[in-house]
């Protein structure tokens, strides 16, 4: 017992002591960090990759010292080497005096400087080093040309050189005998020296690269002479060049090894036990991963937006303020999510109530068909009611001036209007609150509706006196969500809202971004506004929500007795099932007849109007085929690790009492609330190297952004299955002898597969198809099939993207068929 | 004051027959259980009494008024029936008072006479300094009397009862039984109680109603049922019972497992019988009917619960608390027998055996 309490002590102090080095060594990053970054900022190089290359080329410079300049040299005599070295020199002292203007020292008070013995060297090394980006041309084909020498003539040609240089009537050997045809004195010498240096020299890449780097980075002419003068002499060390290089990331990485320290120790401290628990390595890492990725990018557009050019100013606010077309947008957004939101929710709580609770015909396959509609990209319903309600040429304005005998002019209905985007946003957003609304139904205890019936109300009297009442609150937050995601849309907007000259806030950001960084500043400003709505609604609704825990007793599950229409069963069938037809069917059956239609404006029932050119074209094109490999890629790696990291919060969520178990899940759930552009805008502007990372225009900001937007749709699937398994059945498995390991494979594992692979999913099929995010983080080899479709409907033809779009439509239908299989019918979407 | 005449009513979901031709008659002021193991068709029954179900075929009559049956059907608000739910069904959003008069706003009675009529079926529950209180305030059994008032309000000619107390702890649940007997006894109103608890079932009942599969095996007074059950069914639902198999000729029953031992029996069957002997009707006594080795006794205190080994079969004997002074595990001891159910050996019991099991 003793020995154990003691061992406990030495181990916490080890303990104690490790998060104590971990922590300094993280200050002392930080602080090397801080010391490049002033070098960097005094040295005058234009950019940081400057250290990186000078450190390569003085390795390069020192080896080709070694193996070819030296040797050379010591096959000269006494004298002939003493005069090289003056014309060396000379020349070095020559090109010295153009830069020297922007100050610093002179070569010969450098060279006076070095010992006796290491003149020589230095001086050749120094020249070597400036005729590296400064000496005279040699054109690649006369460097082909000398690298085809073989070792032997190689070696020749040097000598032969070195003989020229001494002598200016000796002929030039034939490889730089064109080179230094017309020159003469200093530039003879000047050019035949170049020419050594370049047969002595490696041609590997590495090297042309650093000279290239170099070359951009020292525009400066001081600092021209510093990089020679660091090449020559070695003054930059390997350490140096990566804290120097690299001040920004060494600067990040201690604070993040410091801040992990620190946050151990809280932790421990907190716990009193001072021990290194894997669950808090975890905890930290996805700490880590969305502090740097989430709230960073966040918190500095905050900043930003008030403080654009470092101190508090509310320039950009007034600039967007005095900016009509701004106002207008942001009048728009709200404008069109409240309405979106006010006529979802109309929609949303009849047809919950109607398929849930009633005895409506088929409310099995309307309840399937209204969630289905959930999985849909909107951009894809943004493309079918631009065809059916375009004032020219839509198909059902044509029908309605048909069947009302109106003119031929324009009308009567205009999608590209605000009203137009209120309703493609509602028709794709009420499920939202379709589905908030009736799992709630399906929760609550329909004891609670009969006793109001037996009590004497009618069923109507009953839905507005017992069920509406109780689902107050989901159908609250149910709203609240269609608020948020119609404000936060960008695909609707983007395809109906544009070419209609209504601008939402999303569309000016996207718009924003692509004008420079001014633009940014304004970006960065709307999406403050977006980002704030965001939080206060979902604030909100936490808010809204923490009152539904009402008690309710369950009974027995007493299927529920549905309520009998009776006489308005067959009228409110037919109602539902039109609606479906006009919200579901008509725009769904639009994009597959458009796809096989040549001349859009005509039915595809037209002679000579059917094609299948569209889709083979569309599918055959090498551009689709990549950003269809790109999305299935990008939704595969971000829904695997997702879902990885699904899975470890639920179970740190679920099964330990571990402190700070929470602040990840808020930072998740965070995320998921925060509008897509917002997110991709803030990464946009963290990630491009000015935090000492650099992902722009790589697959991996795209995959990062994935993640913060959906992993909590996974997160929550995960969860709620781990918190119905009750611990017992784990604590029997252990019982029986099963370790931790054993026990999460043979017991947890089975019973949450299903979720697990649905949380997969529900990470996967939205990350495949994303617009909005990829909008604006996209690169040319990063494209995805959601951006590429878009691209397709913007400059290409329509019907083209009508086909690809349905071809979208068919893979995501699939893998919910998938879904449905791999989790026995328990889950799809 | 309502009687309810039910006729050959038949309930089935798709190809399931919850329950079969259903034929009840209950009077005004009568206390009528529904009792079965679960799944048996009982709050199937009452739902259909609710107007909560509709039945496949048969008819429902409450107070001579057709409510269920051909074309006709009443739904739930119009029957004038108060009912109890096993959950409760207390509105959350509502505090008491509001949960209670609410059967009454629905009826557009006068607020002054809502309130009074509120108040005194609070009072009668003993809930009426609750009434402001909203149901998260409430314990279980508070609620439980809100639905009772809530139940009784507007004065139902019929009462409904699903499980009411099968949520509520044991103590409580004793309490509460004697309370509604007290206020149906009050009220003189007609209430149909389902339940699968028999004992609940024997203290509050006037008739019961024994059901299983969807089939009635018994009705009649707790009395009837327990000590003259039907059939086997009924005899083992109620109480404790062992079924012992034996051969009925010339004035006794031989057990063939018992070794060839047998019973004196008066009665009137011959053949294969069930005999069902309760384990409290056994009694030691010198000159007994069946001889056996004492095996084990748990001593309870009140009883002392043996098992005696008679052949090749082990009986149970709950003999009063003294008889562990007296006898010793292994000792030889004879058994007397007090009443014994006997049933013609039809199968009836291996098919409750295998449902069971």
């Amino acid at each position: 017992m003793q020995t154990t309490i003691q061992t406990r002590t030495r181990s916490a102090a080890a303990v104690k002591l490790m998060l104590l080095i971990l922590f300094f060594l993280g200050i002392g990053i930080i602080l090397n960090g801080v010391r490049g970054q002033r070098e960097y900022a005094k040295s005058g190089f234009s950019s940081e990759s400057a250290y990186r290359a000078i450190y390569r080329l003085h390795r390069e410079t020192e080896s080709v010292w070694e193996q070819k300049l030296s040797p050379d040299l010591g096959k000269l005599t006494e004298s002939e080497r003493q005069r090289l070295g003056d014309i060396a020199a000379a020349l070095l002292a020559d090109s010295w005096e153009d830069l020297k203007k922007g100050g610093g020292e002179t070569a010969g008070a450098l060279l006076s400087g070095a010992a006796e013995d290491e003149r020589e060297a230095l001086t050749h090394k120094l020249l070597y080093a400036t005729f590296l980006t400064a000496g005279p041309k040699v054109s690649t084909a006369n460097r082909k040309q000398i690298a085809a020498l073989t070792e032997a003539e190689a070696e020749s040609f040097r000598a032969a050189l070195l003989r020229c240089v001494l002598d200016d009537r000796a002929e030039a050997p034939a490889a730089a005998a064109k080179l230094a045809g017309e020159l003469t004195g200093a530039e003879r010498e000047a050019m035949l020296m170049q020419v050594w240096f370049v047969s002595c020299g490696s041609m590997e890449a590495g090297v042309t690269e650093q000279v290239n780097a170099l070359k951009k980075s020292v525009r400066d002419k001081a600092a021209q002479l510093d990089a020679f003068r660091m090449i020559a002499r070695g003054e930059v060390s390997a350490v140096q060049q990566l804290v120097a290089g690299h001040g920004r990331t060494a600067i990040l990485i201690g604070a993040v090894l410091a801040f992990n320290a620190l946050l151990l120790a809280l932790l421990m401290a907190g716990d009193q036990t001072w021990r290194v628990d894997l669950k808090w390595i975890v905890i930290l890492l996805i700490v880590d991963f969305l502090l740097l990725f989430q709230l960073l990018p966040l918190l500095y557009m905050l900043v930003k937006a008030f403080f654009p050019e470092g101190s508090f100013s509310l320039e950009t606010m007034r600039r967007l303020h005095t900016y009509p077309l701004n106002l207008d947008a942001v009048k728009n957004t709200l404008l069109a999510a409240t309405a979106s939101m006010v006529f979802g929710t109309l929609l949303a709580f009849p047809l919950a109530w109607l398929v849930g609770r009633t005895d409506l015909c088929g409310r099995r396959f309307f309840r399937g068909l209204f969630v289905m509609t959930y999985m849909v990209p909107p951009y894809v319903g943004a493309m079918a009611w631009l065809r059916l309600l375009n004032p020219n040429v839509g198909t059902m304005n044509r029908w309605l001036r048909l069947l009302l005998h109106l003119s031929d002019a324009p009308g009567p209905l205009n999608v590209y209007t605000l009203s137009g985007m209120v309703w493609v946003l509602t028709s794709f957003y009420y499920p939202y609150a379709f589905i908030t609304i009736s799992r709630a139904m399906e929760k609550m205890d329909p004891s609670l509706e009969e006793a109001s019936r037996v009590s004497g109300a009618s069923p109507l009297k009953t839905v507005f006196t017992v069920t509406l009442p109780m689902m107050l609150p989901s159908l609250i937050s149910g709203a609240l969500l269609v608020f948020v995601s119609a404000m936060s849309c960008y695909g609707i907007p983007s395809i109906i809202g544009s070419p209609g000259r209504v601008h939402t806030v999303t569309t000016r950001i996207v718009e924003y971004v692509s004008l420079g960084q001014q633009g940014l500043n304004d970006a960065t400003g709307m999406a403050v506004f977006l980002m704030v709505l965001a939080v206060v609604i979902l604030f909100l609704s936490d808010v809204v929500l923490a009152k539904r825990q009402y008690i309710t007793v369950s009974g027995k599950s007493v299927q529920p007795a549905l309520v009998e229409l009776g006489r308005w069963r067959i009228p409110l069938t037919v109602l539902v099932g039109l609606f479906a037809v006009l919200v579901i069917l008509i725009p769904f059956a639009t994009i597959l007849l458009t796809s096989f239609k040549i001349d859009v404006g005509k039915s595809v029932l037209a002679p000579a109007n059917f094609t299948l050119s569209n889709w083979r074209t569309v599918f055959g094109r090498v551009e689709t085929l990549n950003s269809l490999k790109n999305s299935l890629l990008f939704a595969s790696v971000t829904a695997t690790v997702g879902i990885a990291i699904a899975c470890t919060m639920s179970y740190l969520l679920q099964r330990t009492r571990i402190r700070g178990r929470k602040l990840p899940d808020f930072l998740i759930t965070l995320g998921s609330g925060t509008p897509s552009v917002v997110i991709a805008l803030g990464l946009i502007m963290t990630m491009k190297g000015n935090f000492g990372i650099n992902i722009y225009n790589t697959a991996y900001i795209m995959i990062i952004a994935y993640l913060i937007k959906y992993l909590m749709m996974g997160m929550r699937t995960v969860v709620s299955a781990m918190s119905q398994i009750h611990v017992s059945l784990e604590e029997s498995s252990q019982i029986s002898g099963a370790g931790w390991g054993r026990t999460m494979l043979r017991i947890t594992g089975p019973l949450i597969f299903p979720s697990i692979a649905a949380g997969w999913f529900l990470i996967f099929i939205p990350s495949f198809y994303e617009l909005s995010m990829t909008a604006l983080l996209y690169s040319s080899t990063t494209k995805t099939i959601g951006f590429q479709l878009y691209e397709y409907w913007t400059f290409t033809s329509q019907p083209m993207s009508c086909a690809m779009a349905f071809g979208i439509l068919l893979i995501v239908m699939l893998l919910n068929l998938i879904l449905n299989r791999l989790t026995k019918g328990e889950f799809s979407i | 004051m309502a009687t309810v005449t039910i006729q050959k009513v038949t309930k089935a979901f798709g190809d399931n027959v919850v329950l079969r031709e259903f034929s009840a008659a209950f009077q005004d002021g009568e206390f009528i259980t529904l009792l079965g193991p679960s799944g048996c068709g009982k709050t199937t029954m009452l739902r259909m009494i609710a107007g909560f179900e509709k039945p496949t075929s048969g008819e429902i009559h409450i107070d001579g008024q057709l409510v269920s049956g051909g074309r006709t059907f009443v739904p739930p608000e119009k029957r004038g029936v108060g009912m109890v739910f096993q959950s409760y069904a207390v509105w959350p959003h509502m505090d008491v008072f509001d949960n209670v008069a609410y059967p009454l706003s629905i009826r557009h009675t006068p607020k002054s006479e809502i309130k009074a009529s509120v108040e005194k079926v609070l009072s009668i529950v003993h809930l009426s300094q609750y009434a402001e209180r909203f149901p998260n305030q409430l314990s279980g059994g508070q609620q439980q009397r809100v639905a009772l008032a809530r139940a009784l309000v507007a004065e139902p000619k019929l009462l409904l009862l699903d499980e009411p107390l099968s949520n509520l702890d044991a103590k409580l649940r004793e309490s509460m039984r004697f309370e509604i007997k007290e206020i149906q006894k009050k009220l003189g109103i007609n209430v149909v109680y389902v339940t699968h608890d028999q004992t609940e079932a024997m203290a509050m009942s006037d008739r019961i109603f024994l059901i299983n599969r969807g089939v009635v095996q018994q009705c009649g007074t707790p009395q009837e049922i327990y000590n003259s059950p039907a059939n086997q069914f009924v005899a083992d639902f109620l109480g404790k019972v062992d079924f012992f198999k034996g051969e009925a000729q010339n004035g006794r029953i031989i057990f063939p497992a018992m070794g060839g031992q047998s019973i004196p029996y008066s009665g009137g069957r011959r053949g294969r019988v069930d005999a069902a002997i309760r384990p409290e009707n056994f009694y030691f006594t010198e000159d007994g009917v069946l001889t056996g080795t004492l095996e084990t006794q748990y001593y309870l205190g009140d009883v002392d619960d043996c098992r005696v080994r008679v052949g090749d079969t082990l009986v149970r004997v709950i003999a009063n608390g003294y008889v562990h002074r007296t006898l010793r595990e292994g000792q030889q001891v004879c058994l007397g027998v007090r009443d014994m159910m006997v049933f013609p050996d039809d199968g009836l019991l291996e098919q409750m055996l295998e449902i069971s099991t």
